[in-house]
């Protein structure tokens, strides 16, 4: 089984010793509350801070390698997009093949599943918030890195495309990927295989959903006062659209 | 303004085709006025009258025009990609201002009457060393916006003292005028050692070509482009050198122009759209079209310097291609 190890990854100012290990095939929840080191903590996994410390896949570092070889490996999707130019949905996710030399591999089919196929010709810069989410979403799948980073993926999106990105994080993991996404609605992650939670740039918890989110750990990390009712709220895919 | 796949593919043609004509239009406009055939009688008899007029001062201004618009168009389509910002400009980083600099501190001295090379290689020196500066300034992997603030502050501190020399030589009146041609930016009285010195340019512009890819993604975010697998240090390096190389041999030859960079790339993405591996090239032949059009206006028009039109004529096109956006 692949896993993705973190020993003791710190970013001045922002990330203080963070270390945890994940196994392949789980959609991993990153939690905590505003500024807590969340975009931080995906940013230096990706590669995209100086950290001290080391991040390993399957034992590997991935602090020396090139970065093409590290695209190869890990994902990462920003928490906002910002095109300036008119770039076509379709080249934009084609993009997610640098990486692979370009090879145009697949783009159909993710367009398809991310419900862009309409959207392919149009620049990137005249989309709404959550149609950006989801060309970036496209992009970061259409690369089959083995581990995604994406930064608040489902905050622009409407109910559906939130479960359908569920839904596709879900069969990512069940290939053999590591999916850890941030994200700022805690009732999100219940139904996820595993929460991280970070507070002021520390590891709070891992685990299972349902170990980590204790009544107390909500009360003195988020300062919200927990109410199990609202888990009840169980959204699914209706079976015919 | 998109293209259909039709249109795409006549582009490179049609404006290969233009270009061509205007250059054989710009042969034809000069001080002294010379039918086609004695054109024709010069470019293939040497020993024909109109030969001298025809090889040593229309071709070179010719070729000159062609590769500081191609340079310059192509520098501004870097430095657009570069700052994510289709108002960049060649001169953002204070390249032209160094430039410029160099250029008067070698007029002021004395120097340019030595040698026609002392000026172009003085704005040269003036142009790598303010480009220095601005990376020393923002230091080592500076974000767009510090970069931006440091060729901010060079562009105020070198326009300063361009300005401090011009008001020194007051009373020196062919050293001002010097002075002032060059800051204007023109085509007069360019020989084969002007084009020599700007040959290099072509050697820039195909190196520039390799890492169009890289450019795509860069446009879109430096820590995306990272994420997707570019080398965003290299790359980052290699288009400040390469844009700064297009900049600095353009000024050092003509001057300061300005508008070329800033409006070929921008009305050029609206009709062929952002992909850098058409946008470069394109924005060379492009760039040539804009700078040799605006020079047979300024000399139909009595000899306005090249610097004047391209402003002239770039301003209001500029403000029709924003009418134009979204």
């Amino acid at each position: 089984m692949n896993s993705l190890k973190v020993d003791l990854l710190s970013v001045p100012g922002r990330l203080s010793e963070i270390s945890f290990t994940v196994d392949s095939g789980k959609v991993i929840g990153l939690v905590g509350p505003n500024g807590a080191g969340k975009s931080s903590l995906l940013q230096a996994l990706a590669g995209l801070l100086v950290y001290s410390g080391n991040v390993y896949w399957n034992g590997t570092s991935l602090d020396k390698i090139p970065a093409i070889e590290r695209a190869r490996i890990a994902s990462w999707i920003p928490q906002e997009a910002h095109f300036e130019f008119g770039f076509t949905v379709r080249s934009v996710v084609e993009q997610g093949r640098f990486a692979h030399g370009d090879d145009q591999l697949g783009i159909n089919e993710v367009l398809t599943a991310f419900d862009l196929i309409a959207l392919s010709d149009r620049p990137v810069n005249h989309l709404s918030a959550g149609e950006r989410a989801r060309v970036l979403l496209a992009r970061a799948c259409i690369t089959e890195a083995p581990i995604q980073f994406w930064d608040e993926p489902l905050a622009a999106l409407d109910p559906r495309h939130r479960l359908e990105t569920l839904r596709i994080a879900r069969k990512l993991a069940l290939k053999g990927s590591i999916i850890i996404l941030s994200l700022h609605d805690i009732s999100q992650a219940l139904g996820l295989d595993q929460v991280i939670v970070v507070n002021n740039g520390k590891l709070e918890a891992i685990g299972s959903p349902n170990e980590v989110l204790t009544d107390e750990l909500l009360l003195r990390v988020f300062k919200v006062q927990a109410s199990r009712n609202l888990s009840n709220l169980n959204l699914e895919l209706p079976t015919k659209l | 303004m998109n293209l259909s796949p039709h249109q795409s593919k006549l582009i490179m043609p049609a404006m290969l085709v233009l270009l061509v004509s205007l250059a054989c239009v710009s042969l034809l406009v000069g001080d002294v006025n010379l039918s086609i055939r004695q054109i024709l009688y010069g470019l293939y008899d040497h020993t024909s009258p109109s030969a001298m007029i025809v090889w040593n001062m229309r071709i070179p201004r010719l070729l000159t025009a062609l590769l500081i618009g191609g340079a310059l168009s192509m520098a501004g389509v870097v430095m657009q990609s570069f700052f994510r910002n289709s108002l960049a400009n060649p001169g953002l980083l204070g390249v032209s201002s160094g430039s410029a600099a160099g250029a008067v501190i070698a007029i002021a001295c004395g120097w340019s009457a030595i040698s026609l090379w002392f000026l172009p290689a003085a704005a040269l020196v003036g142009a790598f060393a303010a480009t220095l500066g601005v990376l020393i300034l923002a230091k080592r992997g500076a974000s767009t916006e510090r970069l931006l603030l440091a060729g901010v502050a060079l562009n105020a501190l070198l326009g300063a003292f361009t300005s401090y020399v011009l008001s020194q030589r007051i009373g020196l009146y062919e050293k001002n005028a010097q002075i002032l041609f060059w800051l204007l930016g023109g085509l007069e009285d360019r020989s084969w050692e002007h084009v020599f010195i700007a040959l290099p340019i072509v050697v820039t512009a195909i190196f520039l070509l390799p890492i169009s890819r890289s450019m795509d993604l860069m446009s879109l975010g430096w820590n995306e482009a990272q994420s997707l697998g570019v080398d965003v240090r290299s790359i980052r390096r290699r288009m400040i050198i390469l844009s700064t190389l297009l900049t600095a041999f353009s000024t050092a030859v003509v001057g300061a122009i300005g508008f070329v960079g800033l409006i070929v790339p921008h009305g050029l993405r609206l009709i062929v759209g952002p992909e850098h591996k058409r946008l470069l090239p394109l924005s060379f032949i492009a760039g040539a079209i804009f700078v040799i059009t605006c020079d047979i206006i300024g000399r139909l028009a009595g000899g306005i310097q090249l610097g004047i039109i391209t402003s002239l004529i770039g301003a209001p096109f500029f403000l029709y291609l924003l009418r134009k956006l979204p």
